[in-house]
């Protein structure tokens, strides 16, 4: 196997510490907000800190999977890009800290933690050989652990490659992607049952996986698609970037955002037609007081919206409107995330005031964060990537 | 095996010319038609005249001939229509999805991928025809003003089937049609023939390779493609709609939508891949429809396949944790009561068997890949009938539990669909260029400029 032969002449930019500094004022923002509230009100941090992990998870673990997507779909006019997935793929480290409040609060969001209320619920004792705070904790150690190896592996070969130029570790990583695929198949399915569809412990729904990875990775393609367009607006990738890449972006913005619909009126609409009062009361308690609103309002920011942004082919190319659109997505994430959290904490009607800005403040930060740290000693371009020159060529 | 990552692969083997192309794709359309396509022609039409026979017979004496009872009202006839529309969409997938991701690799499979689309759908819509069991009132489907004031239930998902097949169907034509144009003007300007010549001319619509229709057609083709995508999407949903809307233990299931389309596209590449096999040995097309085309088509079965078997684990998992005795009984009942041959079959050829496509010598080996597409497409049948039998079967009444059987005219009429559908298949082959010529050409190497002009 022959090493690439092409070799960029590549000159390492600096981030500009306006960034480092953003992140700084975010992340001490959000870290006041969420000790203060933490300390007022433990329960309803709690509640805000499942929406936040969930929603950095989602930016993490999804990176992770665009890396491992693009070694084994072979695909070439991301490697441009795949460091930006590297970086953010670090994230999966921080999340099990933004989980510290609702871990150790477990018995405020979890009904099914409380023996005396299982005890008397015939339904909640044939759960609780899974729903019990045991297996909880294994599960949520052993799916990080999981994550964590993974990362290692994918990101580990592919800087490795920068000095090596070895064409094997291309090989390699696309053997680990495809072994890694079925696991994060699973382990995204266990993270969202145990997160966020047993809030409601009695609910149940067999597409909910498969509803958080849409909107996930919707969510790691939009913050993708804005730090491509911020790092290329600086000039800091050292190359030129193309409207051919810009449209990829675009059109998996695009196709994701109509698939997260479709699962979204997959699940609403089978449930509504038939009915069933052990299922359609998760719906209804979205519907009640002024949550309706909010659930108009999912419709309207998560679909119609992206969708007319980024219809046309011009807007899948223009740097701009990406930027705009990938902002957006971002933001109705962890819209999304707050519909299917917060009406278990305020049933009679939408829970919203300044403890719920602590934790978007937060995500906000630590991702500049993780992102500048990151960038510091690495690369911004996978330079000793092989497919990297046809990607830099790359035209659809 | 060793890959160079730093350069791109072609999607056809060597450096073949246009002239090269156009003569190997339109040569089974101007050479005498010989023994072997007769053997294969007569054991097509033979099996569809047993169909017919068998269906024949069933409109004689009314559907009491099937296997069909209460509660099992749905069996064979529904089966058959899930599995036929299945195939269907893997065309769509190749022709539509693919060409908006930009995949050069199925230049050469889509004409014919979509020509299979067309003849399976058309083979799906015969089912539900025959199942309504008085086929001269076929045409109450679509609702009119009449005397009786007679309209069709809205509410029923039955009904957007009938919408949405045909809605699919048309653009499905209309696409297949469109890509057809350029080539049919190729033929007519090939041939020598008179009758010929008419009928290409004719189908060719004036077309004459002009710069002006050129840019019309990419445009048209890029919109069809757009439109077909949602569509073929649609049908399959709601196809699953046709079980999941009601409230039958393992019918009624949220994942049921994405799934049954996950499992369409792994039953109709499965298809695909089998019929390309031979095409491409037959017309001596394996340097069109390459090796590497066969090993990314069965990437996408393990894909699917897997997608496939993960939507088994949830229900399974999920039957469990809902905590509904019946949902529990139903699963349990699937795999280990009156049908787990079939339930046993269906997991061991849907997510067993295709687990070797992770051995790149199995996803290369012809033989192997053959064998594994019959089993996926029999799992995928099976899938079917475990879905719609087994649940019928047991529903919420003991006092009301059935066992279907399915009589000679059951499987009569399902052999014969086999026969309709190859009939066209084969008809299709001798009578239309099965892999596009335009299109092919512009994906050799050397065949596009290799520096864009600057954009952005």
């Amino acid at each position: 196997m022959s090493d690439t032969n092409f070799t960029l002449d590549y000159q390492r930019k600096e981030i500009p510490t306006k960034a480092r500094n953003a992140g700084l004022i975010f992340t001490g923002l959000g870290l006041i907000i969420v000790v203060v509230s933490y300390i007022i009100n433990p329960e309803r941090t709690a509640y805000n800190s499942i929406i936040g992990s969930s929603f950095l998870l989602s930016i993490g673990l999804l990176s992770l999977f665009l890396i491992a997507l693009e070694y084994i779909a072979g695909a070439i006019w991301s490697v441009v890009f795949r460091r930006i997935t590297e970086f953010l793929s670090a994230l999966i480290f921080i999340v099990p800290v933004f989980a510290l409040p609702f871990l150790l609060n477990i018995h405020s969001v979890f009904n099914w933690t409380h023996a005396e209320t299982v005890a008397k619920d015939a339904i909640l004792i044939h759960k609780s050989p899974y729903l019990n705070t045991t297996f909880f904790f294994i599960r949520f150690a052993a799916v990080f652990i999981i994550w964590w190896l993974f990362y290692f592996v994918l990101t580990g070969n592919s800087k490795k490659q920068d000095s090596t130029f070895n064409q094997t570790l291309t090989k390699r990583n696309a053997s680990f992607g495809a072994v890694f695929m079925p696991i994060f198949a699973i382990t995204i399915t266990i993270a969202s049952i145990d997160w966020l569809m047993s809030l409601e412990p009695k609910w149940f729904s067999t597409i909910f996986g498969v509803y958080f990875f849409s909107g996930s990775l919707l969510a790691a393609i939009a913050a993708t698609t804005f730090a491509a367009v911020r790092l290329d607006e600086n000039n800091l990738f050292g190359i030129k970037i193309k409207g051919d890449h810009y449209y990829s972006l675009g059109a998996l913005l695009f196709a994701f955002t109509n698939f997260w619909g479709y699962i979204a009126f997959s699940q609403f609409m089978l449930i509504w037609y038939a009915n069933l009062p052990e299922e359609t009361f998760w719906f209804i308690s979205r519907w009640e007081g002024n949550w309706k609103f909010i659930t108009l309002g999912l419709i309207v920011f998560r679909f119609i919206v992206p969708y007319i942004l980024i219809l046309s082919q011009p807007s899948k190319k223009d740097p701009k409107r990406l930027k705009l659109a990938a902002i957006w997505i971002l933001f109705t994430h962890y819209y999304d995330i707050y519909w299917l959290v917060m009406p278990n904490y305020s049933r009679s009607g939408i829970a919203f005031s300044w403890y719920e800005l602590g934790y978007p403040l937060l995500c906000l930060g630590v991702m500049i964060l993780t992102f500048t740290f990151k960038a510091k000693n690495t690369n911004l371009l996978p330079v000793g990537d092989p497919k990297l020159k046809q990607s830099i060529d790359f035209h659809l | 095996m060793s890959v160079d990552y730093s350069q791109e692969l072609s999607v056809i083997e060597g450096r073949p010319s246009f002239a090269d192309i156009t003569n190997v794709i339109s040569k089974p359309l101007e050479t005498k038609i010989n023994r072997k396509y007769y053997i294969a022609l007569s054991i097509s039409v033979a099996l569809l005249i047993w169909g017919a026979f068998c269906l024949g017979m069933t409109f004689l004496y009314g559907t009491g001939l099937w296997g069909n009872n209460n509660p099992v009202g749905w069996a064979f006839d529904i089966v058959n229509f899930v599995f036929w529309v299945g195939i269907g969409h893997a065309g769509t997938l190749i022709s539509a999805i693919l060409f908006l991701f930009r995949q050069k690799w199925r230049t050469g499979i889509a004409r014919f991928s979509e020509g299979m689309t067309i003849f399976a759908v058309m083979t799906a819509g015969l089912f539900p025809l025959i199942h309504v069991g008085r086929p001269w009132l076929d045409a109450w489907l679509f609702p009119y003003p009449n005397q009786n004031s007679l309209w069709v239930n809205f509410t029923s998902p039955l009904l957007w089937d009938v919408f949405a097949v045909s809605t699919y169907f048309t653009v499905s034509f209309i696409f297949w049609y469109v890509g057809l144009i350029p080539d049919f003007a190729s033929l007519r300007d090939r041939t020598v023939k008179k009758f010929k010549k008419v009928i290409y001319s004719i189908a060719s619509l004036g077309w004459r390779h002009s710069n002006r229709h050129w840019h019309h057609y990419e445009m048209v083709y890029l919109i069809l493609a757009g439109f077909a995508t949602p569509l073929v999407l649609s049908v399959h949903t709601i196809v699953s709609f046709d079980f999941a809307v009601s409230i039958l233990p393992g019918w009624h299931t949220t994942i049921f939508p994405p799934y049954f389309v996950a499992g369409a596209v792994f039953s109709g590449f499965a298809m695909v891949q089998n019929v390309l096999i031979i095409v491409r040995k037959v017309f001596n097309y394996e340097h069109i429809i390459t090796l590497d085309t066969l090993e990314r088509m069965n990437k996408i079965i393990i894909v699917t396949g897997s997608m496939v078997g993960y939507a088994y684990g949830m229900e399974f998992f999920i039957a469990w944790y809902s905590g509904n005795p019946i949902e529990v009984y139903t699963f349990v009942n699937r795999a280990f009561g009156d049908y787990a041959w079939a339930y046993w079959t269906m997991v061991s050829c849907n997510v067993l068997f295709p687990q070797l496509f992770w051995i790149k010598k199995i996803r290369r080996s012809i033989p192997i890949m053959f064998v594994l597409g019959v089993l996926v497409n029999v799992g995928m049948w099976f899938e079917r009938f475990v879905i719609i039998v087994t649940s019928l079967s047991r529903d919420y009444l003991p006092s009301s539990w059935g066992f279907y059987t399915p009589t000679l005219w059951d499987t009569g009429i399902l052999i014969g669909s086999f026969g309709f559908f190859f009939t066209w298949l084969l008809i299709f082959i001798k009578t239309m260029p099965v892999v596009s010529i335009a299109e092919v050409k512009a994906v050799i190497t050397g065949a596009q400029p290799t520096h864009h002009g600057d954009e952005k």
